[in-house]
């Protein structure tokens, strides 16, 4: 057959997906992507407020935007509307401004200090 | 709702309740209270470091979670790569925060966004999962990499092992973590025992947005389709096309027969999230291109290296380089 390759992938995305697209999640499908994904949030969030150093806690907020892209797509896999998968791409957007800021003012401040802790810098209070 | 294929037990409450999904309450928060624990013995610490107890009690914590809801609709039960998947992305999370390296938390991070990806597959979007994997490990990520390599000392020659002070001890670990399974214990208990009414919008079926996209069903598309489908015969002929009935209607030499709309031509998940994307949110793609550009003008403006400008500054350098004997340092030539 020369449509072998596009079979083997439309075997594997069926045996991954629930069941074909219109067919409905159940809730507590849903409820097992929630749950999975409050998790991933808490930890980003134990992360961002525990660790000390810079980089590690930008990488938490990045932990958290997963998060947050995994409830979105559940959801609009739950309710059948592909919106929730296109907020997901904004997501991502916001997601590469923000480590291109936040990664530029890490360097900044590594130069300033030579050092990534971030209570060298508690005295700016603001 | 109106549009419910298939009619199913869950159908019924799809756009209603999310309720009792647990078996019980007090299983939910015995398990949190396990992650808790679990997370706070994993946080890095000075002097003792149970950071595999505290792995195997936050796995446990959340084993028990999903033993629990397992248990409640044994017959509703995600698809069951949802578990692998799952674990290796709450793990990898784990390990992304405790790890006292950042090179192996940001390999961690990968990891995760991997698992994600795995979860996007199963919830059928294609295309937000390779994207994840084209933007986040294959560019944010490689970012990060770079910055962590570009902003830690280099260890010195006797101590090649030797890790930063803040690396190695996390700042009050204790309060983190019974605040942070607080708060996921109030999002959990608002989701699975909440009342609030889930107002769904109209779920969209893949043919009805052909209707859409006039320029996805010429009739000559069709009918190609159709003739590689084996559908028609020679000589049949386009009549018209019904997105909501399903069907394609032709004109053959018996008079005109409907025949299914063949599989090649119906909605794919990135035709339908692009489509998406460009007729519902067209104003948000410019928002997004702007804050790109601002992000990429700002942290060009933060991360560059103070130049001085001065024509004094510059002949210093130039005496200073001359007295040195030039840029190349031949000291033969100067007179």
């Amino acid at each position: 057959m020369t449509f072998g390759m596009a079979n083997l992938v439309h075997t594997a995305s069926s045996t991954l997906a629930q069941a074909g697209f219109p067919e409905p999640m159940s809730t507590p499908a849903l409820a097992h992507y929630l749950f999975l994904s409050a998790v991933l949030f808490v930890i980003g969030m134990v992360g961002f407020v525990t660790r000390r150093n810079l980089i590690i806690m930008f990488l938490c907020t990045e932990l958290m935007f997963q998060a947050a892209g995994l409830a979105l797509i559940a959801f609009s896999r739950f309710h059948l509307h592909h919106t929730g998968q296109t907020f997901v791409i904004f997501v991502l957007t916001i997601a590469a401004a923000e480590a291109a800021l936040a990664l530029a003012l890490v360097v900044l401040l590594f130069r300033k200090k030579d050092s990534l802790s971030g209570e060298e810098w508690r005295e700016m209070q603001g | 709702m109106g549009s419910c294929p298939g009619v199913t037990a869950s159908c019924g409450e799809h756009s209603g309740r999310v309720v009792e999904q647990l078996t019980h309450p007090f299983l939910l928060f015995l398990g949190l209270a396990f992650g808790g624990v679990g997370l706070c013995l994993a946080l890095p610490r000075k002097r003792v470091n149970p950071q595999v107890i505290g792995a195997v009690l936050g796995g446990l914590g959340i084993g028990i979670v999903l033993l629990g809801m397992g248990l409640k609709n044994p017959e509703q039960l995600p698809n069951y790569n949802f578990y692998i998947f799952g674990i290796i992305a709450a793990g990898s999370a784990l390990r992304v925060i405790t790890h006292p390296r950042p090179v192996y938390a940001a390999l961690y991070f990968i990891l995760t966004i991997l698992a994600s990806c795995g979860l996007y597959l199963i919830l059928s979007a294609e295309f937000m999962a390779f994207a994840l994997v084209i933007v986040y490990a294959g560019a944010i990520l490689i970012t990060y990499l770079f910055v962590i390599m570009l902003a830690t000392q280099a260890p010195s020659e006797d101590q090649l092992e030797s890790l930063a002070e803040y690396d190695v001890e996390s700042r009050s670990p204790v309060v983190a973590a019974v605040t942070g399974f607080v708060l996921l214990a109030a999002l959990t208990t608002m989701f699975f025992k909440g009342s609030t009414t889930l107002e769904a919008p109209p779920a969209i079926q893949p043919d009805a947005l052909l209707a859409q996209m006039p320029n996805k069903v010429t009739p000559e598309k069709v009918m190609r389709s159709l003739e590689r489908e084996g559908a028609v015969v020679e000589g049949e002929s386009f009549v018209a096309l019904d997105p909501e009935a399903g069907t394609v209607t032709v004109l053959g030499l018996e008079g005109e027969r409907t025949v299914a709309i063949p599989a090649d031509l119906g909605v794919k998940n990135v035709e339908a999230v692009g489509f998406d994307l460009l007729n519902e949110h067209p104003g948000s793609i410019e928002i997004a291109g702007v804050v790109l550009l601002m992000a990429m003008l700002g942290a060009t403006v933060l991360s560059r290296k103070q130049v001085e400008f001065e024509e004094e500054a510059k002949l210093r350098q130039s005496r200073a380089l001359s007295a040195e004997g030039g840029v190349f340092g031949d000291k033969e030539v100067r007179p």
